[in-house]
């Protein structure tokens, strides 16, 4: 049962981190990223082959940061030159590219097999000791971007992305001009979801492409909305909540085995799918939000 | 060698006419409610399924399943818009694309639960193909690209001859003025998101005898629509079909190079050039594009 609790807890975590990178991407900057898999994929991809080749599972982790933000770079130039539903195409686009360069280079990622056996840290311990060490360092990443994201958002930074999100024009009539803090903010979240992915990697040691579909974006931005968007405890609330009724609905397969696996996929798009209809029609300030941006 | 560059424009052909149909039904949505339909791509799935429903129930008749198609995504787009999409009106581009993309979802699931994961083919009689010089051209594409032409022609004849289809193009260029001459938006709608709806049909049964019926056929084609879309010119009815028919021809010559599983990538490449390059299209909107 603990170690149950603590395999949810951990997959929370992992969910915050991405919620996070959302919340700071458009509940802080206006930017809309349909593509928070992309960077999630080539987090867990990195993390995962430099550990496998032997390296230290920390230089993964911080590689894994570093090619996610430098995979953002482009992006966010492209950014500042976009109209919003421009940037959501074609960040859905680039998620869509990363998974077939996944998919396809098996040289590399092993292709559709995927890569089994990434190195887990702790493993010294116990099972049960693995799991808390392993919480423990998740808790500390989140915290750790939730201090970043606050000393960002409430400092002479943060002040300057709000005026260049309220009003863009008269940002630049005052000579702060958007373009650097767009691609920083970018690179910053794609870093961040960059680590949600190898902490997933390496916690789950087995990755595979179709853990990388779009839909895990679509995840995200229901957490962030059921959380509040711009909401920073919400974050952990709405990935909490999406992640409890994903285990709810693992129940649901117990207590019917008839219906595994692939009819409760199907079951899990309808959810997500109305979830998010009734939200954005009734309630799109989430659960605990007050401010939606349109 | 040649022979095959020319075998693999055909095939882009008739592949580039669906993704026109599908950039058709993407740009009449933008024109009028301005934001990017990603539940496009699922109800062209909805019409592929239907026709799947038609030949699971005993009926090879194309034409019936056709039929069957269009009523489906025909009913189904109007109610997207009826008991959706009529409530957000106003609220931003990013509720109506969030939502948007809730009922691709949704409808997916849906398809998925009842129809299962599995692979189906329309079973249509196979014909001795055309030769010429060496080029090799169905019977089966012919005709599929006279139905994506012949559709089309008459989603334009709608558009361009018919009073409702005059006032449909009112509301998309200025609702406000439309409103003034005694054009009530709302009375355009449905008839409009049953175009779509009858437009997506038409595209779905087409990718569905060309390729294979899955339920993600129609979403692995959004990206592609878009393209097309954006290429063609956001809102240009034109502009779309034309941009689809270009970037299919494109898609299927670049495979060689590529390989397959890139194909859908070299639409994402075109995308980006395009935005970087020429971000209103190549038949340029009126719209202001950033």
């Amino acid at each position: 049962m603990l170690s149950y609790l603590l395999a949810i807890l951990i997959i929370v975590g992992v969910y915050t981190l991405l919620t996070q990178c959302l919340n700071l991407h458009y509940g802080f900057m206006g930017l809309i990223n349909f593509g928070v898999v992309g960077f999630f994929a080539i987090g867990a991809y990195t993390s995962a082959l430099i550990a496998i080749a032997g390296y230290p599972i920390l230089l993964g982790v911080l590689g894994a940061i570093v090619l996610a933000s430098l995979s953002a770079w482009p992006l966010g130039v492209l950014a500042t030159r976009l109209r919003e539903d421009y940037l959501a195409i074609v960040t859905l686009g680039f998620a869509e590219v990363v998974r077939i360069v996944v998919t396809s280079e098996s040289w590399l990622t092993n292709g559709v097999q995927g890569l089994p056996g990434i190195p887990q840290p702790f493993s010294s311990l116990g099972p049960n000791a693995q799991g808390l060490a392993f919480l423990g360092i998740v808790l500390a990443c989140n915290l750790a971007v939730l201090a970043l994201i606050m000393r960002l958002a409430h400092g002479p930074f943060g002040r300057l992305v709000e005026a260049i999100r309220d009003d863009e024009v008269a940002a630049s009539a005052l000579g702060k001009y958007p373009t650097g803090p767009r691609i920083q903010i970018f690179m910053i979240g794609a870093g961040i979801a960059g680590l949600a992915g190898a902490l997933y990697g390496h916690y789950i040691s087995y990755i595979v492409p179709d853990q990388f579909v779009p839909i895990v974006t679509f995840y995200v931005w229901m957490a962030m909305i059921m959380g509040g968007v711009g909401s920073l405890p919400g974050s952990f609330i709405g990935a909490a909540i999406l992640i409890g009724l994903f285990e709810g609905t693992r129940f649901i397969d117990d207590a019917f085995p008839g219906s595994i696996g692939v009819e409760m996929a199907s079951l899990r798009l309808v959810f997500i799918g109305l979830a998010l209809v009734l939200f954005m029609r009734f309630r799109p300030q989430g659960i605990m939000g007050t401010r939606m941006q349109s | 060698m040649l022979t095959m560059y020319f075998n693999l424009v055909v095939n882009g052909i008739v592949l580039g006419l669906v993704i026109g149909l599908a950039a058709l039904a993407l740009t009449l949505v933008y024109a009028v409610a301005r934001f990017p339909n990603a539940a496009t791509g699922d109800m062209i799935t909805v019409g592929a399924y239907a026709g799947i429903g038609v030949q699971v129930l005993g009926s090879r008749n194309t034409l019936l399943q056709g039929s069957a198609a269009i009523a489906a995504c025909t009913i189904l787009s109007m109610a997207y818009y009826w008991f959706v999409f009529r409530y957000l009106r106003g609220r931003g581009m990013v509720a109506l694309l969030l939502t948007s993309i809730g009922l691709a979802l949704f409808t997916r699931g849906i398809l998925s639960f009842f129809a299962g994961h599995e692979q189906f083919v329309f079973q249509i009689p196979l014909v001795e193909p055309y030769v010429i010089y060496g080029v090799i051209i169905q019977a089966s594409d012919l005709w599929l690209a006279v139905v994506a032409l012949l559709s089309v022609v008459a989603t334009f004849a709608i558009l361009f001859l018919t009073p409702i289809g005059r006032r449909m193009r009112a509301v998309a260029d200025n609702r406000d003025l439309a409103r003034a001459s005694g054009i009530r938006a709302e009375s355009v709608m449905i008839p409009l998101w049953g175009i779509v709806g009858a437009v997506s049909a038409i595209a779905g049964i087409i990718l569905g005898i060309k390729t294979v019926v899955m339920p993600e056929t129609g979403w692995l084609l959004l990206l592609p629509s878009f393209t097309a879309m954006i290429l063609g010119g956001l809102g240009s009815p034109i502009g779309a079909v034309l941009a689809g028919i270009a970037l299919g021809v494109a898609q299927e010559v670049a495979s060689p190079f590529v390989g397959f599983t890139y194909k859908i990538a070299v639409s994402f490449l075109v995308l980006l050039v395009l935005l970087i390059v020429r971000p209103q299209g190549l038949f340029g909107s009126l719209e202001e594009v950033r």
